[in-house]
């Protein structure tokens, strides 16, 4: 009894802590891509928080806050009624063209990652044009030891990376080699 | 440099001395060792001269480390390959290696009691190993996910920042026995003594630091921090917190409490650590692959230098040349 009394406490006290689990080893992914058009011009169409509709992937952005720190966005992929990644916004340099964020809620089916953050920049090119940056940090969708081949470090890694690609590939498109 | 230690043997004053002919003006200074967990090895820093010296193999992803000038050596622990490894000091290859079970993450040392305690991430519980050979002595229970581990400096206390329990577990570290389990901010996960041997957690969910009286296990303040800190380190009667989110390092007075300053970093700076002489701050860049040295007193930055992929240096990194700290 001393011992089911002991595991239950023990079991109460890990449940409101699972949601914030993470596996061992963080990984780290940059993708960037250049760009015609000049960083003005490329800013215009990512800097704003509450449109991700240059994203192929994003069917719709519906958020609030603007461009504020602590701005909320929820995305919607492929199209009405997808699966929605829902982020906040944590730092904003219109200035640097730079902003940073991260995920607060999606489901690991969706996007294999948790604790997810991701900092998007646009630089001028010495030769004319932009440079486009986006990285992100992140664990596994995994949190424990031994994760299976779907949520370990590899299918991470190959998610965010198959996301910024597509990102990345759109922009290089619309904006011009 | 300081007289040596009596006990120190003659192999590793051989290598102090062989060292300092080959590296002129470096061999005495302090160095840096920074767990690179991305390209799983070890960058070898002479802090004096601001540049990376050796780079070892650690296989596994390594996070936590701990330095032990008294005992020749550098401790690491790669929570992929679930492996505590030895090195001599200056670090060559690893003298010895010990796989332990569940997710080993953090790592103190003993040096005193040639103790090292490594925080079981998954299983709420620290493996209390000999410094000698690596053999399990025993093993302490803590709270949920202990991350973080710190020893006083005059041997006093150990504790456990367990951080799904949002407490830090303080113990004997003589008899090894649970004194408090203290309650602190949300999620600690670094954990450092102060020179005047007060507890400090940095609260990654909170973003605070908790001042903790490890003798009463009261709690005696709070340091409002930026985004996500990690762990702190003190010199110059301050402190200093990584801000992992913010790139940045938040500074406060250690006594008061009181922000000082906030000085910008490398981007996801997470390892901080004190040069011995108490007047350089040394951070690693997760992201950046660099280190950020920082004046303690002017606050300036003044070196920067690289490193492998991926630094975590998340323990005690910086360290005095072996068996020369008093």
């Amino acid at each position: 009894m001393r011992y089911l009394g002991r595991f239950l406490l023990t079991f109460l006290l890990i449940l409101p802590a699972l949601a914030e689990a993470h596996g061992p080893t963080r990984q780290k992914l940059t993708l960037s891509v250049d760009v015609a058009a000049a960083p003005d011009a490329v800013w215009a169409v990512i800097g704003n928080f509450q449109d991700m509709s240059w994203h192929p992937a994003v069917f719709s952005t519906a958020g609030k806050g603007g461009n504020a720190v602590d701005a909320t966005r929820v995305l919607t992929l492929e199209e009405a009624g997808g699966p929605t990644i829902s982020e906040v916004l944590y730092k904003y340099d219109a200035a640097k063209m730079s902003y940073s964020y991260r995920i607060t809620e999606v489901d690991v089916n969706v996007l294999p990652v948790t604790n997810y953050s991701s900092h998007l920049t646009v630089t001028a090119n010495a030769g004319g044009g932009s440079h486009i940056e986006w990285k992100g940090a992140f664990y596994r969708g995994y949190p424990n030891n031994d994760p299976p081949a779907n949520l370990n470090d590899e299918a991470a890694l190959a998610a965010v990376g198959a996301v910024y690609k597509a990102g990345l590939d759109a922009l290089e498109k619309k904006f011009g080699k | 440099m300081r007289s040596k230690r009596s006990s120190a043997n003659s192999r590793i004053k051989l290598a102090v001395v062989l060292a300092a002919l080959a590296l002129p003006g470096g061999a005495l200074a302090d160095y840096a060792y920074v767990t690179n967990q991305s390209s799983s090895d070890l960058s070898v820093v002479d802090l004096d001269r601001m540049v990376e010296v050796g780079r070892i193999a650690v296989p596994g992803q390594p996070a936590g480390v701990a330095v032990a000038p008294r005992l020749g050596a550098v401790f690491t622990v790669s929570p992929d390959a679930k492996m505590l490894r030895r090195f001599g000091m200056p670090a060559g290859a690893p003298v010895a290696e010990r796989k332990l079970d569940g997710g080993p993450i953090g790592v103190a040392v003993d040096e005193r009691r040639g103790r090292v305690f490594v925080s079981d991430w998954y299983n709420a519980r620290v493996f209390v190993i000999a410094a000698d050979g690596l053999a399990t002595l025993t093993v302490l229970a803590t709270g949920s996910a202990p991350a973080g581990l710190a020893l006083s400096r005059d041997g006093r206390w150990l504790a456990t920042a367990d951080r799904d329990a949002n407490q830090v577990s303080i113990f004997d570290a003589e008899t090894l026995t649970l004194r408090h389990r203290v309650t602190v901010g949300l999620r600690p996960f670094g954990l450092t003594f102060s020179p005047d041997g007060r507890l400090f957690s940095a609260d990654v969910g909170s973003n605070t630091v908790t001042a903790v009286d490890p003798a009463s296990g009261r709690v005696l303040g709070h340091v409002t921090t930026r985004d996500r800190p990690y762990a702190v380190a003190f010199a110059s009667g301050r402190g200093f917190v990584t801000n992992q989110y913010d790139d940045s390092v938040s500074v406060f007075d250690a006594r008061s409490l009181a922000a000082i300053a906030v000085i910008d970093t490398g981007e996801y700076p997470e390892g901080i650590d004190a040069s011995a002489d108490g007047r350089r701050i040394i951070v690693a860049n997760w992201f950046s692959n660099s280190l950020t040295v920082i004046d303690a007193e002017s606050l300036e930055i003044v070196g920067e230098v690289t490193t492998g992929d991926g630094p975590r240096a998340f323990g005690r990194f910086v360290s005095t040349p072996p068996a020369t700290r008093q």
